[in-house]
């Protein structure tokens, strides 16, 4: 059987690479009863659009960020300022992690199963200007950024004190070159690397959010392998898994170290400028999006991780 | 899977040439690939309506009714005008006019389909007026249309440098060169052609009348010479993007009409509307089910297995760039042009990097042929919607387009491929 | 009908005109972005462009390429070329429609809501199937005129 699986990243990226070598151990773990067609840079469709081909069955597989417009509790996934560092962020995202299981039930509410979840990196801003005092959300920076059309990285952009500017992604980078908005929020140094590093004067890593995506597949493309590929792909994508942990943290400082490179300055933050930060986007930004996703569900996945 | 394809692609020739209205045309090509190609049909209508809700396409009403605007309310004509006053006289003039005007409105805009929307409401009818033949006036606004792809910014462009890998303003300045040049080539193809054409031409007038008559149609044209700064100002002054740049036009042209050059009433304001309305619609259906089909190409693999056919043949370096060429010729006729890019890019650059080719020449060479995609039939997205502007048949139009592609785009397409410092100049300059 | 769709079509086209300009006003000018004004506009955008497909098939103004009409002669060959045109068109329409009502289903059974203001989206994708029905309503409507003209050409 041939699974296809789609990912938004270009060819050769990290995660490219990554799948490629997932292919071949699954095509060696089922003795070839399975094999994965990998279609990069969104190919299939931006994220969005492919969550919901997977839960009709046109495509079989992704890894990818989750949408939420079917479900608007995927987007506990990315709150702001949930995880600190990389040691939480693997016991919230990770195996058996609150985050991780409520995604899980979602995803299935969708016809579709979550195989593992793939940590990518801590969010930043990546400005076309000079920082204005990058580590105090408390003063306004004067500074539009572009936000993705997705809530809390609205709320999020506003509570750092800089204009959100909701751009779409297609228009972004020209909008960032020409001066409509002078930065952007809602990716990282990865991201940033990407598809801004032109356009990238400086980066602040202020930890925006836990940008994790997700392996998914649709529940019929699993259920017409026979019980031992099922048990191959499952273990497979666990262990794909656990190398991404390993790796993630490593790579985030690699892409750092790209943008800087290419010509960027990384602002350092200390971890009271850091803190004073998170505590104030969890108290502007967390009670807007709870009513969202309804607060009692929502609060009861937070105390799970509080514990 | 590419016997098929090809099956659904001689059904949608069989299907134009029958004369359905193109959307169908496109169906019927979907149809051949669900029941003999058995690809998976649900998801696709899913797939390609949000396809359809993205903001760069809303550019097209938008500049569309503008342009329409423009042409009913008198803003254009008094613009036209005043350009007249200096190039009137020229046989040819307006041609160049045109074609100049679409390279400038391709600097503001990321798409190919600009200058025709924006253009060609007004213009068409301003050089059938002075004496060329409408399909012609059509053919030329849409091949300059395409422009706005080479010309920077480009969505193609960025595109490109986002699935490569390459720093996308060394592709911006890479296409730079090759545009100017296809500009140049329209220009002196449409003085020459402008010969046989029966012109009305202006008499120029001389010494006080002429500084006089500059004056009097220059300050009747100023609110319309306005609206060009408005948007560029506006765009390049980092005040908004190229989508809502176009509503300003918009915004602009309507009290201009209505009441300084009072060309515009609520009758021609409702037509106009109208027909903007109507013109996006037969265009965005017909978008509509052509991506559902160069979609489903892309989840069958038949681009790769095109590019797998054309390396089985040889190895020589420069039968190989011609090979490559045709290749991307064939795959511009089928798929539009993001779409080509995002398929034949990354599949190419290791083969062209083989050949001692740059990706940033890769990009003009890409960025050139996926232009012209735009014009050659059957899937011609820009002739189209040239026609359907220009309202003419679509049948007539081919033959000038064809014209202007083999002396406009394929010189430049050559160069581009054999000539290095053509895409290479400028990018070398800037340190690329 | 011409009156009513050219108030319609004009008042769509103008709203999403005017709402990318309250954008740039709000953001330029004002400073405060305003939130979901993106996804809001995708309402009178992807009805404009349907409606604007709908009228296309009222005023048969369709984009079509018609080759094989230069080559015919009489009136007859023509209006039986745009029989078979429009019956081709009413299968392979009617085919599609019958797709885009399984995307509506789909819709109606997932119920989205957009990302920051969560409007039900599925008055977005209604307009598809609002549109591809009428398109055929209006494509029937032409078979039966080219049928009428090749009956009335019969009898003279
Ligand atoms: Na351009
Ligand atoms: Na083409």
């Amino acid at each position: 059987t041939e699974l296809k699986i789609s990912h938004i990243r270009p060819q050769g990226a990290t995660i490219d690479n990554e799948l490629k070598e997932l292919a071949t151990e699954i095509d060696q773990a089922t003795g070839g009863d399975v094999t994965l067609k990998i279609f990069a840079a969104s190919a299939l469709g931006d994220y969005t659009t492919v969550q919901e081909r997977i839960s009709v069955g046109a495509i079989d597989m992704a890894v990818q960020p989750a949408a939420t417009a079917a479900s608007r509790r995927m987007q506990i996934s990315s709150f702001p300022y949930i995880a600190e560092n990389w040691a939480q962020a693997k016991a919230i995202y990770g195996p058996g992690g609150a985050i991780n299981k409520a995604m899980k039930s979602l995803y299935a509410k969708q016809d579709i199963e979550m195989l593992a979840a793939y940590p990518v990196y801590f969010g930043g801003v990546a400005l076309n200007t000079d920082a204005v005092s990058p580590g105090d959300p408390n003063v306004d920076k004067g500074i539009k950024v572009r936000v993705p059309g997705i809530k809390s990285f609205q709320l999020t952009a506003d509570a750092l004190g800089y204009i959100s500017s909701p751009i779409p992604f297609s228009e972004a980078f020209t909008a960032v070159q020409t001066g409509v908005v002078d930065g952007v929020i809602g990716s990282g140094a990865e991201g940033y690397y990407a598809s801004f590093r032109d356009v990238t004067k400086t980066y602040v890593p202020v930890n925006t959010h836990f940008e994790v995506w997700y392996m998914i597949i649709n529940n019929g493309s699993m259920a017409d392998l026979d019980a031992e590929d099922q048990a191959a792909l499952r273990k497979a994508a666990a262990d794909f898994e656990v190398r991404r942990w390993a790796k993630a943290e490593s790579d985030q400082t690699a892409n750092e170290q790209k943008l800087a490179e290419y010509g960027a300055t990384i602002v350092e933050l200390s971890d009271e400028q850091l803190a004073a930060t998170a505590a104030k986007v969890r108290a502007e930004v967390w009670p807007q999006i709870l009513k969202d996703v309804g607060a009692d569900w929502g609060q009861k996945i937070l105390d799970e991780i509080n514990k | 899977m590419v016997e098929v394809a090809l099956i659904a692609v001689a059904v949608l020739v069989i299907l134009l040439t029958l004369g359905l209205p193109l959307p169908y045309c496109f169906g019927g090509g979907l149809m051949v690939m669900y029941y003999l190609g058995d690809v998976v049909m649900k998801g696709n209508m899913l797939w390609g309506f949000q396809q359809l809700g993205n903001p760069v396409l809303l550019a097209i009403p938008l500049f569309v009714l503008a342009g329409t605007i423009m042409s009913a309310s008198g803003i254009a004509a008094s613009l036209l005008n005043f350009v007249n006053i200096f190039v009137g006289h020229l046989r040819g003039g307006l041609g160049v006019v045109a074609t100049i005007s679409c390279a400038l409105i391709g600097a503001i805009s990321g798409s190919g389909l600009t200058g025709v929307a924006a253009i060609g409401p007004l213009l068409i009818p301003e050089m059938e007026k002075q004496g060329y033949p409408r399909e012609y006036a059509t053919a030329l606004i849409a091949n300059s249309s395409l422009l706005g792809l080479l010309i920077p910014p480009s969505v193609t462009m960025i595109v490109y440098g986002w699935v490569t890998d390459t720093s996308i303003l060394a592709c911006f300045l890479a296409t730079l060169g090759p545009g100017l040049l296809i500009m140049t080539n329209f220009s002196v193809v449409n003085v020459w052609l402008a010969r046989k054409f029966p012109l009305k031409l202006e008499e120029r007038p001389k010494g006080e009348e002429f500084v006089a008559e500059v004056a009097n149609r220059g300050f009747k044209a100023t609110p319309a010479l306005l609206m060009p700064v408005i948007i560029l100002g506006g765009i390049y002054g980092g005040i908004m993007t190229p989508t809502e740049a176009a509503a300003l036009a918009v915004i602009y042209a309507i009290p201009v009409g209505f009441l300084i050059y009072k060309g515009l009433d609520l009758k021609t304001f409702l037509f106009a509307g109208k027909e903007a309305s109507t013109a996006v619609g037969a265009i965005m259906l017909m978008i509509l089910f052509s991506m559902i089909l160069s979609q489903i190409f892309v989840v069958e693999s038949v681009p790769q297995a095109l590019v797998e056919a054309i390396f089985s043949i040889t190895d020589d370096k420069v039968v190989l760039l011609i090979l490559i060429n045709v290749l991307l010729f064939l795959v511009g006729m089928v798929v539009n042009d993001v779409t080509a890019i995002i398929l034949i890019a990354p599949l190419l650059l290791p083969l062209m990097e083989a050949l001692g080719i740059s990706p940033i020449q890769f990009a003009a060479i890409m960025g050139v042929n996926t232009a012209m995609g735009g014009v050659t039939p059957p899937y011609a997205s820009i002739l189209y919607l040239g026609a359907r502007i220009g309202k003419v048949p679509v049948t007539k139009v081919i033959k000038p387009a064809m014209l202007l592609i083999v002396t406009g785009y394929l010189p430049v397409v050559i160069l581009t491929s054999f000539w290095t410092d053509l895409s290479m100049f400028l990018p070398t300059f800037f340190g690329y | 009908m011409n009156k009513f769709a050219s108030y319609l079509l004009t008042g769509l086209i103008c709203l999403v005109a005017g709402g990318q300009f309250v954008q740039v006003i709000t953001r330029y000018v004002l400073e405060i972005p305003v939130m979901g004004l993106e996804e809001t506009l995708l309402y009178p955008t992807m009805w404009l462009y349907m409606l604007g497909a709908v009228n296309a098939s009222r005023e048969n103004t369709h984009i079509r390429a018609n080759v094989l009409e230069i080559f015919l002669k009489t009136k007859r060959q023509i209006v039986g070329l745009a029989i078979v045109g429009e019956v081709l068109s009413l299968i392979i329409g009617g085919w599609l429609t019958y797709w885009a009502w399984d995307f509506t289903k789909y819709s109606l059974r997932v119920w989205k809501e957009s990302p920051t203001l969560y409007l039900p989206t599925f008055y977005v994708d209604v307009a598809l199937i609002t549109g591809m029905v009428l398109m055929m309503i209006y494509t029937a409507m032409h078979l039966v005129s080219h049928i009428r003209d090749l009956a009335t050409d019969e009898e003279q």
